[in-house]
């Protein structure tokens, strides 16, 4: 018997929707796990999910695009390009496991709670395959680094990580738990899948796999642009769902739910991509800049998707361009200083020539950064370890849970954006930050950073080697230089030569 | 311990900084000093440090006391050259 075609009953079959007649239906819905803004459901019938696809379409592709992955992995195995990595590569691949990994299981309840609460039932076919695509990320992202957990323990953080109190830990799940999982599905679908979703995995898991094409870990790049594919199709979750929302005048909340979750995304990126595409990525194996794989990625899509729903730009916008400019380049300075405190090797990412091509790529960065830089690599050479390491915290950001970072040098520009709250003072990165948790505050108010514990006296003995012990980290986990300093001996050289 | 919140000039983030209540604030910048000056900012020979609750327009008195200046705990000064 000839097989149907899709299109002849999909719009049948997954319509899945029916009138409760034992339960009412927000029992069957509950507004606060499915849509807050409270969306009659026969409204959603209208939703309207761009990309289609069957359960037999979807295992026949995903079982292509897994079985690449692995055979990929497999042939090159033998190449041992692991052993002849730079150090500061193999540092992207520690932060990016650690950090991602387990997340990818969270967004899987993310996508589960869309797949269950979402009342259009062309959102709940399309999040249960998103729960499938996220399960299958949590898992590839855990198996292709346990095969280096042997040689260097640090890997081991692809599983660990999410599991600590390291700082970078917890501002990831602070993070990805105020979009994903503490949400109703309708927000979830808005705030994941196309605030997020949309733009910023593009920069992780294209924008990077360019480099690491560059770099020649073919694994690490098929692996992640074999994930993007299933990004590019359940990040399309979210806009069908706007579109709803502005039909039946709910333009002015969406428009602030997606201004938050972009706002969280750039921030998360700003620690987490941009010191691994501007400092970390040998330098003759970058493709593009930070900032203009931001450019490419982000700015220009974002903004037209943004507008082509009716939407604005976020009311951050001048402030988030200029940010592009400096925040990644003072959270990967914290990220260096403060190394034990992280479980990856920090490459610095300043010799000579990458300090060259910062100057080109961000013009003023020797008059800035540079003048830190400076200090430091004079450090080195003067051997004074004592002044290369950090004796107490930096203060983190009550939304981000980063280090409170701004420009330094000639043109110093850094700032405390503290706000009062019930009888406690809250410290924030940037407006934007306090802004959001202004939107919310109850929804954030409980929580502590880090610094916060350590002045609350949770953090025993009150010294950076208590704090490491909270964080669980241990010997052979802690970060070093990934370079052993040879950075700054180049740089100390050119200096002299020039003088 | 009384923590404050450190911004010292031409240094690129904020810091924590334990300090005791009966600290002048010259403690309270050279407490800061050690924690920015020659690990990522130059020091500047023939200047002295000052110390103002972030955005004011003049520093506290140089003798005056954490206490005294009335700083609560977690307070944001800035520590710059004058
Ligand atoms: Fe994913
Ligand atoms: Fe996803």
């Amino acid at each position: 018997m000839a097989l149907l075609n899709r299109s002849d009953w999909y719009d049948i079959a997954r319509d899945t929707n029916w009138t409760p007649k034992y339960v009412t239906e927000d029992a069957l819905f509950p507004p606060q796990m499915s849509d807050c803004f409270d969306i009659p459901r026969e409204k959603w019938a209208g939703y309207d999910e761009p990309y289609k696809t069957t359960y037999r379409e979807y295992v026949k592709v995903q079982r292509e695009k897994d079985a690449g992955a692995y055979s990929v992995k497999a042939a090159l195995a033998r190449m041992k390009f692991f052993e002849g990595a730079d150090p500061g590569w193999l540092s992207i691949l520690k932060a990016h496991y650690g950090a991602i990994a387990v997340q990818e299981y969270a967004a899987g309840m993310a996508e589960a709670r869309m797949a269950r609460f979402g009342k259009a039932s062309g959102m709940r076919n399309m999040a249960t395959f998103g729960l499938l695509d996220e399960t299958r990320h949590g898992q590839i992202q855990l198996y292709f680094p346990h095969e280096h957990v042997n040689k260097d323990r640090q890997f081991d953080w692809a599983h660990k990580a999410m599991h600590t109190n390291e700082w970078g830990a917890i501002a990831a799940r602070h993070m990805f738990a105020d979009m994903m999982n503490t949400r109703d599905a309708v927000s979830v679908a808005i705030m994941l899948t196309f605030a997020f979703e949309t733009g910023f995995t593009n920069m992780q898991f294209l924008g990077l796999a360019a480099d690491a094409a560059e770099a020649g870990d073919f694994t690490f790049a098929n692996l992640i642009s074999s994930i993007q594919t299933d990004e590019a199709r359940h990040a399309q979750i979210g806009a069908p769902a706007l579109k709803i929302l502005i039909e039946n005048g709910k333009q002015e909340e969406a428009q602030r739910k997606v201004d938050i979750a972009f706002w969280r995304s750039w921030r998360l990126f700003t620690v987490l991509t941009g010191p691994m595409m501007d400092y970390y990525t040998p330098l003759d194996k970058r493709e593009k800049s930070f900032k203009e794989f931001m450019e490419e990625w982000i700015i220009g899509q974002f903004e037209r998707n943004m507008l082509d729903l009716g939407l604005d730009k976020p009311w951050y916008w001048d402030i988030f361009l200029e940010e592009l400019n400096d925040t990644h380049h003072g959270m990967h300075m914290g990220v260096w200083y403060w190394r034990p405190t992280v479980w990856w090797n920090p490459a610095a990412g300043a010799s000579s020539a990458e300090r060259d091509w910062l100057e080109e790529k961000y013009p003023g960065w020797n008059d800035t950064w540079g003048q830190c830089w400076d200090v430091i690599a004079a450090n080195v050479a003067a051997g004074r370890e004592d002044l290369l390491l950090p004796q107490t915290l930096p203060v983190i950001c009550n939304m981000t849970n980063l280090p409170i970072v701004g420009r330094p040098g000639k043109r110093w520009k850094l700032r405390d954006y503290h706000l009062d709250y019930k009888g406690r003072r809250y410290h924030f990165g940037s407006e934007p930050d306090r802004w959001v948790f202004e939107q919310e505050p109850e929804r954030y108010a409980g929580h502590t950073t880090l610094v916060d514990r350590f002045v609350a006296g949770l953090v025993q003995p009150p010294t950076i080697e208590g704090a490491l012990q909270y964080m669980n980290l241990g010997q052979g986990e802690i970060g070093e230089d990934a370079h052993g300093y040879d950075w700054a001996f180049d740089y100390q050289n050119f200096r002299k030569q020039a003088v | 311990m009384h923590p404050l919140v450190v911004n010292f000039e031409a240094d690129f983030v904020l810091q924590l900084l334990p300090v005791e209540a009966d600290f002048t604030m010259d403690q309270v910048a050279e407490a800061a000093a050690f924690h920015s000056l020659n690990r990522r900012v130059k020091p500047q020979s023939g200047k002295t440090l000052r110390v103002r609750v972030q955005d004011a327009d003049v520093p506290l008195g140089r003798e005056v006391t954490v206490a005294q200046a009335g700083l609560r705990e977690m307070e944001t000064v800035e520590v710059y050259y004058e």
